[in-house]
């Protein structure tokens, strides 16, 4: 028996520590990596009707992954533009929700976290109610704000700025205040928990030294904050460019996202393997990019989910 | 730059930013309790109840409670008991693992919803067909493949808040309770689990909660068994009806109750605290006057009014009929509707003297395209006019054009309740 393992025996008992160590290689090993590694063996495989798996068809190919950029074999357009474009409007549409809102969000993380006071509590009461109420309600909640005869056409037109409702829906306004509505809270608490810790003396001392207010931030507590702002940014857009509920209530019948692709592989069209693949992709892409962005700001991995 | 002009423009920001969080849910409950078909708050027709009993009469909805409730149960259990394993060993794991273990674990928070539910099929569907057994076998059942599913992830959020509070843990304690004699296991159920309920607790909600309202990955793995959020999801995709809104009703008044008694029970621990602080020996030993539940506690006090407002608004929706109120309404469409169409009637009359004035002249090309020019014909027949199908052709180009109206459903169309209406 190795050493660290009898030890780790020796410090937990052997009852409770084989316990323990049994539950977390069954996480580990059993719900996170062998099914990502499942998924990942499987986008390279034909799709075969189940007699036929383990059968001499079942050979290793790209053919999943090239169908994503070059479409059907014999198809009349030399790229998949349809299935890209989706993608790529998918990546940059989630970055455009991240900076929209840290944007949002920063101001009011900073007031919770530097404001003393009772009123403090009460905001941030009203800032957890709507993250406990289902994804779908508030994708519906918004869908009924944006609709053709919605709230907010009602308004706009009772006020005279539109003659005729404007189609939110179909322009994708309502997808995208959606996205940015689901995760407002994802980005807001990293960067409450990190500012919360500033002392506040530094603004001050800042402040006495004659900065101006925009300097204060940019020099002092943004720099102090990054860790913050780089774990929420990352959870939004992981999360925004993986959404599937608000992308199927509030977008527009003609624009589909990259999760509603993979979707329709596998609920329509039932061709697993290519939805596998497809989901490698949009994993492998999203990992990149968050990985690339925290290279270029300089933060380190660490400091994630802090 | 001015502090009060700092002020105000902070306080205006604040009511914008909360206005964007909470006014969809304030809409949302609104439109519960309006009476027309399609969910809207304006324009406001009559206070209904209705869509209450139309919730409660639906059978999927209330089999999706019940797998929610079962499927939620299993994902605490697991997800709390691994997060606890996860979170144990993190403290004590070989230092050189430590970073690789915890990217492992913190993973799964990270990965798009959509690639653990097909992660979890694609490798259980396999595992499944590797031990021989057939579609129908309890680990290709939908019960326990979004338990697993729900669980990877949701683990790591029990593990993240579970090592928050175990980082505060003395270690001292186990090894005095070994010292003194106990087993591992007495240690870890006497001394270790005490100290760690309130985070077990908390996490235990956290987990509920999150897999009460999952949808990416349980949207892969239900299979038979549809949650509640799949089920709404179904719902709200093709077709959607304020008893929808009902339920979000229901559940935010639920949540805002949870929130304020949370608070309420906080704010009084607070309070006994600081009577215990200033009280004097003689106080202490001849009985501490606590403060009541209410007195200093305004979550309470809110608590209390909530309270009272649901017993009030369920008492009056036991007795309360709008169906004089709806019939009110429709009967004013109808009046509405039959104006229009005599408007209309008047207009198409004007029109076709004009036309029969100016036909001889100009003859029949300048109906333009070809599918509108049947539509228009029958203009000139003042019998399609009661059943209010067509508009006057000169608009029909228009109306076509703006599209979507119809695909809203009829309500607002005031046409559409002539025929009800009659």
């Amino acid at each position: 028996m190795p050493r660290f393992l009898k030890d780790f025996l020796n410090r937990n008992g052997t009852g409770p520590g084989l316990v323990m160590l049994g539950l977390v290689l069954f996480w580990t090993v059993g719900l996170i990596i062998l099914p990502q590694l499942s998924m990942l063996d499987f986008s390279f495989r034909p799709n075969l009707p189940p007699p036929e798996m383990g059968g001499p068809k079942d050979v290793y190919t790209l053919e999943n992954y090239k169908y994503l950029v070059y479409g059907p074999e014999g198809g009349s357009q030399a790229y998949n533009a349809v299935d890209l474009m989706v993608f790529f409007r998918t990546l940059v549409a989630a970055v455009c929700v991240t900076v929209f809102n840290l944007v949002l969000c920063y101001p009011i993380a900073y007031y919770l976290g530097q404001t003393k006071g009772n009123h403090i509590r009460v905001l941030a009461l009203m800032l957890i109610i709507p993250y406990w109420i289902n994804e779908i309600l508030r994708a519906f909640a918004l869908r009924i704000i944006f609709g053709e005869t919605g709230v907010l056409n009602t308004i706009l037109t009772g006020a005279g700025l539109f003659d005729t409702p404007f189609d939110f829906i179909r322009n994708d306004y309502a997808l995208y205040a959606g996205l940015g509505y689901a995760y407002i809270l994802l980005m807001i608490f990293p960067i409450y928990n990190v500012i919360e810790s500033l002392d506040h003396n530094q603004i001050e001392a800042a402040r006495d030294l004659g900065a101006p207010w925009w300097r204060i931030h940019w020099r002092v507590v943004i720099p102090y904050a990054k860790p913050g702002i780089s774990s929420g940014c990352t959870m939004v857009f992981m999360l925004s460019a993986g959404a599937l509920a608000a992308p199927q209530i509030l977008g527009g019948p003609s624009s589909l996202w990259f999760t509603q692709l993979i979707y329709q592989q596998f609920n329509d069209s039932s061709d697993w393997p290519q939805g596998a693949a497809y989901a490698v992709v949009l994993l492998v892409t999203c990992v990149l990019l968050v990985l690339g962005a925290m290279r270029l700001f300089k933060v380190n991995m660490g400091d994630i989910g802090k | 730059m001015n502090t009060s002009l700092i002020r105000v423009s902070v306080w205006i920001y604040l009511a914008i930013f909360f206005a964007y969080l909470l006014g969809p849910l304030v809409i949302m409950s609104a439109t519960a309790f309006n009476s027309p078909a399609f969910p809207s708050a304006t324009p406001w027709e009559c206070l209904t109840f209705d869509w209450f009993s139309a919730l409660f009469q639906d059978a999927r909805i209330l089999n999706g409670i019940k797998n929610s409730l079962i499927i939620g149960a299993g994902t605490v259990v697991l997800s709390v008991l691994m997060g606890l394993a996860g979170a144990l060993l993190l403290t004590q794991i070989w230092p050189k693992l430590r970073a690789t273990y915890y990217t492992i674990i913190i993973a799964p928070i990270l990965i798009p919803g959509v690639v653990l539910g097909i992660s979890t099929l694609v490798f259980w569907d396999r595992v499944n067909r590797m031990l021989g057994l057939g579609p129908d076998s309890a680990l290709s059942s939908g019960l326990f493949l979004t338990v697993i599913g729900q669980s990877t992830f949701i683990a790591s959020y029990c593990m993240l808040v579970l090592v928050a509070r175990l980082q505060r843990y003395d270690v001292a304690l186990t090894e005095a309770a070994l010292d003194l004699g106990a087993t591992h296991a007495q240690a870890f159920r006497k001394v270790l689990l005490p100290f760690m309920r309130p985070a077990i607790a908390s996490s235990a909600v956290l987990a509920f909660l999150a897999s009460f309202e999952n949808y990416n990955t349980t949207t892969f793995t239900f299979g038979e068994y549809p949650t509640l959020t799949i089920e709404l999801a179904q719902k709200v995709r093709y077709g959607i009806s304020p008893a929808i809104s009902s339920l979000a009703f229901i559940i935010v008044v639920l949540t805002v109750f949870a929130a304020l008694a949370n608070e309420a029970l906080i704010r009084r621990r607070e309070l006994v605290a600081a009577a215990r602080r200033k009280a004097t020996v003689a106080e202490l030993t001849g009985g501490l006057k606590l403060p009541g539940f209410l007195s200093g506690n305004t979550a309470a006090v809110l608590l209390v009014v909530m309270g009272i407002g649901t017993v009030v608004v369920l008492g009056t929706a036991a007795t309360y009929r709008p169906d004089q109120c709806i019939a009110d309404v429709r009967e004013q469409k109808r009046l509405e509707a039959e104006k229009r169409a005599e408007e209309l009637r008047a207009r198409r009359d004007a029109e076709r003297k004009e036309k029969s004035t100016a036909e001889p002249a100009a003859p029949a090309p300048s109906t333009g395209a070809g599918n509108n020019s049947g539509s228009f014909g029958n203009v000139f027949n003042p019998g399609t006019l009661q059943d209010g199908a067509t508009t006057p052709a000169p608009d029909a180009q228009g109306s076509t054009g703006s599209g979507g109206n119809s695909g809203f459903g009829g309500v607002f169309d005031p046409n559409a309740l002539q025929g009800s209406g009659n």
